[in-house]
């Protein structure tokens, strides 16, 4: 599903990912991990078009995100690290906006809005401004907009960032449950979610992809914990 | 263009959910009620005037106060312009400094719509601002049409009133052109909106310098000055030139904003 060839940004004279390489399979749910500051945002910010990388290429569903934007963008739903809300906009009036610019239409917008707000727990919320909600529920409007029009690979950059522990239970749950028919690539910096509900992790550091392999494998025999800390010191 | 159609219509509604949209159109109503009562007054006085003494003996530069169309709507009009000048630039501030100032723009780069339909959409959900808030006055001609009189049938001349209102849209839909490549270049709306402002003045009284320059620096000055070509196309003439003039302005603005868009995602 996502094919990542020798992918490196430099940001003027600092280098935030420097050559990464790895490819995620269809219906893989892949844990990112990396200290603050590895380039986790900036690697998904790539894989998404917004941002084009210094050099090395990427693929989402055999469409290079820069040579077939529109084609990449049409499979990809994307929340990033500051969701990206309107505050003047009601819930409904925000997700209507975001499910025409994918290009749903008439009955299929209205339909889609109420299946992915009852996704993330979104209903008795969805006539109120965005300016009025707080921080947990526009994280969850973020995550509805991500969820629009069903796509098949779902990038999300910190997604239980500022939800109450039940909602993040619910939320991970939904994730996982997104498995096997989607992709999903996740970042966190909480551990104990990516033992949960993904089978594959990639930690980097600095730029670099310093592991990627199975969560049983053997590179994660000490614990997730353990491994993460040791990988990441100095 | 169904995409353009969507941003369009959202810059419209967030217009008319935040104050900026009402206090342009609520300055805009203000103003124009003040010169719109302003000058029928004094069509008034020199009608009265004119009645006692007859218009062979008034004063000919008063000529243009024998009806209502030149004495107050076009009159009207040469204020309305300054009025959208003032009121264009903070309609256009938001278009794309608040986009990059909330991140939202990160949305709009990675749904799959493409860039000059970004930029088109804001484009036209501005002019749609602008011609709303000149639509406020349209009451004005609507008065004298139903209480106006004269000598020769209508009370106005409409085909001056809607050339004089397409040449208001125009130049409202060059100041937004303006407005929207500025907001592109900064994250801060207070900053586009101050820009625009010195950028649209100097723009238009620049033809004060023409006649101290050169030849051929001073055709060229009078030629690109907004207020030489707000000037043919006013006094009710239908000036293609002018309009050529206008149109160009405005294709460059969304060009520029489209490179510049585009640009700011490689830094
Ligand atoms: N717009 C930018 N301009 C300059 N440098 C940047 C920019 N964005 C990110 N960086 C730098 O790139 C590196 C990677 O940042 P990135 O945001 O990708 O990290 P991250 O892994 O998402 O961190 P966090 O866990 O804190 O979210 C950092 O060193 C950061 O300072
Ligand atoms: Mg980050």
């Amino acid at each position: 599903m996502i094919e990542v060839e020798n992918l490196t940004k430099r940001y003027r004279d600092r280098v935030a990912i420097d050559a990464l390489n790895f490819t995620v399979a269809k219906g893989e749910i892949l844990g990112f991990l990396g200290p603050n500051g590895a380039g986790k945002s900036t690697t998904m910010k790539i894989l998404t078009g917004f941002l084009p990388p210094t050099s090395g290429r990427a693929k989402i569903a055999g469409f290079d995100i820069f040579e077939n934007p529109l084609e990449a963008k049409r499979r990809i739903g994307y929340l990033p690290e500051t969701p990206p809300l309107y505050p003047e906009m009601s819930v409904r009036g925000y997700l209507a906006f975001v499910a025409r610019l994918k290009g749903l239409g008439g009955a299929k917008v209205k339909s889609e809005i109420d299946r992915v707000c009852a996704a993330v727990g979104l209903v008795p919320e969805i006539d109120r401004l965005i300016l009025n909600l707080s921080k947990g529920y526009r994280q969850r409007v973020g995550i509805a907009q991500a969820l629009l029009g069903d796509p098949p690979l779902l990038i999300l950059d910190e997604p239980t960032e500022g939800l109450d522990p039940k909602q993040r239970a619910e939320v991970l749950g939904m994730i996982k449950g997104l498995g096997g028919r989607h992709t999903v690539i996740l970042s966190t910096h909480i551990l104990p979610e990516v033992k949960a509900i993904c089978e594959k992790v990639l930690i980097i550091h600095r730029g670099k992809i310093v592991a990627h392999d199975a969560i049983g494998a053997a590179a994660f025999e000490q614990g997730l914990d353990e491994t993460f800390i040791r990988l990441t010191a100095e | 263009m169904r995409n353009i159609l969507t941003i369009a219509r959202k810059e419209l509604s967030i217009y008319f959910t935040t104050p900026w949209g009402w206090i342009g159109g609520a300055a805009m109503a203000f103003i124009s009620s003040f010169f719109f009562i302003f000058f029928l007054n004094s069509f008034k006085e020199v009608q009265d005037k004119a009645k006692i003494k007859g218009w062979a003996n008034m004063d000919p530069d008063l000529a243009q106060m024998r009806n209502l169309t030149d004495g107050v709507i076009v009159n009207l009009f040469g204020w309305l312009l300054i009025v959208t000048l003032l009121i264009a630039p903070f309609l256009a501030m938001r278009l794309f400094a608040e986009e990059r100032r909330q991140k939202t723009i990160e949305l709009l780069f990675t749904v799959p719509v493409r860039t000059i339909e970004i930029v088109l959409g804001k484009y036209l959900g501005g002019v749609g601002a602008i011609c709303a808030t000149l639509g406020v006055t349209v009451v004005y001609p609507i008065i004298l049409g139903i209480f106006g009189a004269s000598q020769s049938g209508s009370a106005l001349e409409w085909s001056t009133v809607a050339l004089g209102y397409g040449a208001l849209l125009l130049w409202g839909a060059v100041c937004m052109g303006v407005g929207m490549f500025i907001s592109a270049l900064t994250e801060s709306q207070m900053l586009a909106a101050v820009l625009t402002l010195v950028v649209l003045l100097l723009w238009t009284v620049v033809g004060a310098l023409a006649p101290s320059a050169e030849e051929p620096w001073r055709s060229a000055i009078r030629y690109v000055a907004f207020d030489t070509q707000l000037q043919n196309l006013m006094s009710g003439v239908l000036d293609l030139k002018a309009i050529v003039f206008f149109v160009s302005i405005i294709l460059l603005s969304v060009l520029f904003t489209h490179r510049a868009v585009e640009a700011q995602r490689w830094t």
